[in-house]
């Protein structure tokens, strides 16, 4: 009994085995199927009429943020139309899932792939494999580790959002004052480049002028932000200015501190450029302004990956390849410019 | 606890009157105890003050509420996994129907807590599916249902006032979210310890088959604490959301894990048969006092999750010592 249950496994294993094996490109030294998949990539990076076959990997939103992300990479793949098969992956909720994922996603074979990796660490050796099998990998905002692993990032200033709040409170506050950082998910390379970029820039502009009485992460989650501000509110009496991470962590901010009754001690500015953000920048009051890092990077990924699986150029660029970083500015948006930038908020 | 025979059908007294739970108490309200002269001692002018202490309590409500709930299901032996999941997807249900008026957002909310919790009942009672398995399918379910109702954008409340009373309204200077932790705290207390049905929880909980014997309706009594503990969390929603002002589908993550917490090292044993509101009353505290103080001191989060992991070992360490 025990002998014919263990035959059985032994032989589903055999049997799955031999299946993928059967599949794949790379084992069997089967030159033949080698050189046609070679043939057809070749050709369809020649090729302007054929369509191409994109596929995306994005981490399961569970903020904002990602939401729009998500969005607006099909948005994109629908603009595009008959030019792309498009696939989309967007319910991951861990580093391991996605991978998963993108293995999968690799089977497909696909002419370019676009990912926003949960952990850019984590996910590098995947990207690696898609690299090795032939599929331009595009990188998007959470870098990966090492450059051999993707052909273009494109992704948002990090730093420079914090360079840029940090002027900015600089100018609001005239070097003097006291201000509160509610940060976002502790560890990762978002967080620390936006502290760092705001911690150089009030450095370098007030030197010691402006203090940075509190930080502490609220896991881009409004309640959290709620219940870490009120427990800053308590702490600290004398509080100038708040810089947040992020616009819909935010929220839960503005609410303790609209709760506490001292929205008119201090002003607030978010990251992101969520709707309703730019629309309580545009009503004034505590929330004064917010630095962008638009979602619109997936889509611009899309389009580069149309462009990149087809080896063509960027239009209005000399060179015959995509370029290799792309950065996505981090724009100051405050009432003053909130109109322009109101179509783009997610 | 002895087992009763058949033909005397009665349910025995609460274990605990020996004095265990109690023993687990006591340790408790020195911890708290503790917590309150290391604060006054560290930050003197913000910790101690009546309005913190008002923050504190105020902020322990939402998840004290859902840890008496969480208290039921634990002393059957059960888990719940889900409770954040339900919190959130409550609130965006009642934020469905925002502009009904508040009534109906109330409404909206526990008509959720009480299906969700119903689900997870039945699957757990009548299904025979273990808590864990049941509850853990529910944390992704009824995530994947917030943020699908409310197309993962935060649904505002702004104008119900009589919700966002309840999170930020006082009474005689008291915030009123306390009052509602502790009208759900005395009612569970009552419930557990001076009703029929709280020594039929524990008793399920302590020897499910001689409960059986002895004529307990074992699985009702299962499947009840499990919407008991949906409509703890639609509870928790409606403080939580008048307190955001808003409905946000990703809210409550992790809460599963500070409400487990709070009822373990407050005494309820894991497995089930023994059970003290109290404790969980105390346990909601410490971590509230906790996260409080490491915040008020702007000390990093890694100490803060070292700390409370910490408590929780030493907590459930003490526990096994009473065994």
């Amino acid at each position: 009994m025990m002998l014919t249950r263990f035959a059985v496994c032994v032989g589903v294993v055999l049997t799955l085995g031999l299946a993928s094996c059967g599949g794949d490109d790379d084992g069997g030294g089967d030159s033949g199927t080698d050189t046609s998949t070679k043939t057809q990539t070749a050709q369809s990076s020649e090729g302007q009429g054929g369509t191409v076959k994109i596929a995306v990997s994005v981490p399961a939103a569970d903020h904002g943020w990602l939401k729009a992300v998500s969005d607006d990479a099909k948005k994109a793949a629908d603009d595009l139309g008959d030019q792309v098969e498009f696939t989309m992956n967007d319910s991951a909720t861990s580093s391991a899932e996605q991978a998963d994922q993108i293995e999968t996603l690799i089977n497909g074979k696909p002419d370019a792939i676009a990912i926003l990796p949960f952990e850019g660490g984590a996910l590098t050796p995947v990207a690696q494999k898609a690299t090795a099998a032939g599929i331009p990998v595009i990188n998007i905002d959470r870098e990966f580790s090492t450059p051999g692993a993707y052909r273009t990032w494109i992704g948002g200033d990090n730093y420079g959002i914090g360079w840029q709040a940090g002027n900015y409170f600089a100018d609001e506050l005239k070097c003097q004052g006291n201000v509160v950082e509610i940060q976002g998910l502790a560890g990762i390379s978002v967080t620390e480049d936006r502290s760092k970029g705001f911690a150089d820039a009030i450095k370098q502009r007030c030197q010691d002028g402006i203090k940075v009485v509190a930080r502490q992460p609220a896991d881009f989650a409004p309640d959290k932000g709620l219940s870490v501000m009120e427990n800053i509110l308590e702490a600290q009496k004398q509080i100038d200015g708040v810089y947040t991470h992020d616009d819909d962590m935010a929220e839960g901010v503005v609410a303790a501190i609209e709760n506490a009754g001292r929205e008119g001690d201090m002003f607030l500015t978010g990251a992101g450029g969520s709707k309703a953000a730019m629309d309580q920048i545009e009503a004034g009051g505590l929330y004064r302004a917010t630095f962008l890092y638009n979602p619109t990077m997936a889509a611009s990924a899309v389009n580069l990956a149309n462009l990149i699986a087809r080896g063509e150029p960027m239009k209005d660029l000399t060179e015959p390849e995509v370029p290799s970083r792309i950065q996505v500015p981090a724009t100051t948006v405050t009432k003053e410019n909130v109109a322009d930038h109101k179509d783009l908020a997610y | 606890m002895t087992a009763p025979t058949a033909a005397r059908r009665r349910i025995p007294a609460l274990p605990f009157g020996a004095g265990r739970a109690e023993l687990q108490e006591y340790a408790l309200v020195g911890v708290v105890a503790l917590l309150l002269i290391a604060g006054a001692i560290l930050e003197p002018d913000t910790f101690l003050t009546s309005d913190n202490m008002l923050n504190v309590l105020r902020q322990a409500s939402i998840v004290g509420v859902v840890a008496i709930g969480m208290t039921f299901v634990i002393a059957t032996a059960g888990i719940d996994l889900s409770v954040g999941s339900m919190v959130a997807a409550a609130g965006v249900l009642g934020g469905q129907f925002a502009d009904s008026g508040s009534l109906m957002f109330v409404l909206g909310a526990f008509a959720m807590g009480v299906l969700l919790g119903g689900v997870n009942a039945a699957a757990i009672a009548y299904g025979r599916v273990v808590p864990f398995i049941a509850t853990l399918a529910m944390f992704t379910m009824a995530r994947g249902l917030a943020l699908w109702i409310s197309d993962k954008t935060p649904v505002s409340i702004f104008n119900l006032d009589f919700v966002r009373w309840f999170g930020t309204g006082e009474i005689v200077g008291i915030p009123s979210a306390i009052f509602v932790f502790l009208g759900v705290t005395a009612i569970g207390w009552m419930l557990l310890n001076r009703t029929r049905y709280g020594r039929y929880v524990v008793a399920v909980g302590g020897n499910r088959e001689a409960a059986r014997i002895a004529g307990v309706k074992v699985q009702r009594i299962i499947f009840s604490v499990y919407v008991l503990s949906g409509i703890c969390c639609a509870i928790a929603a409606i403080l939580l959301c008048g307190r955001l002002s808003s409905a946000s589908p990703v809210a409550g993550n992790l809460l599963e894990l500070d409400a487990i917490a709070a009822v373990v090292i407050g005494g309820t044993a894991l497995s089930g048969g023994r059970a003290t509101i109290v404790g969980t009353f105390l346990g909601v505290l410490t971590f509230a006092l906790i996260f409080n103080l490491l915040t008020i001191m702007n000390l990093a989060v890694e100490i803060q999750q070292v700390t409370k992991g910490v408590i929780i070992l030493v907590a459930v360490l003490i526990q096994r010592k009473q065994n």
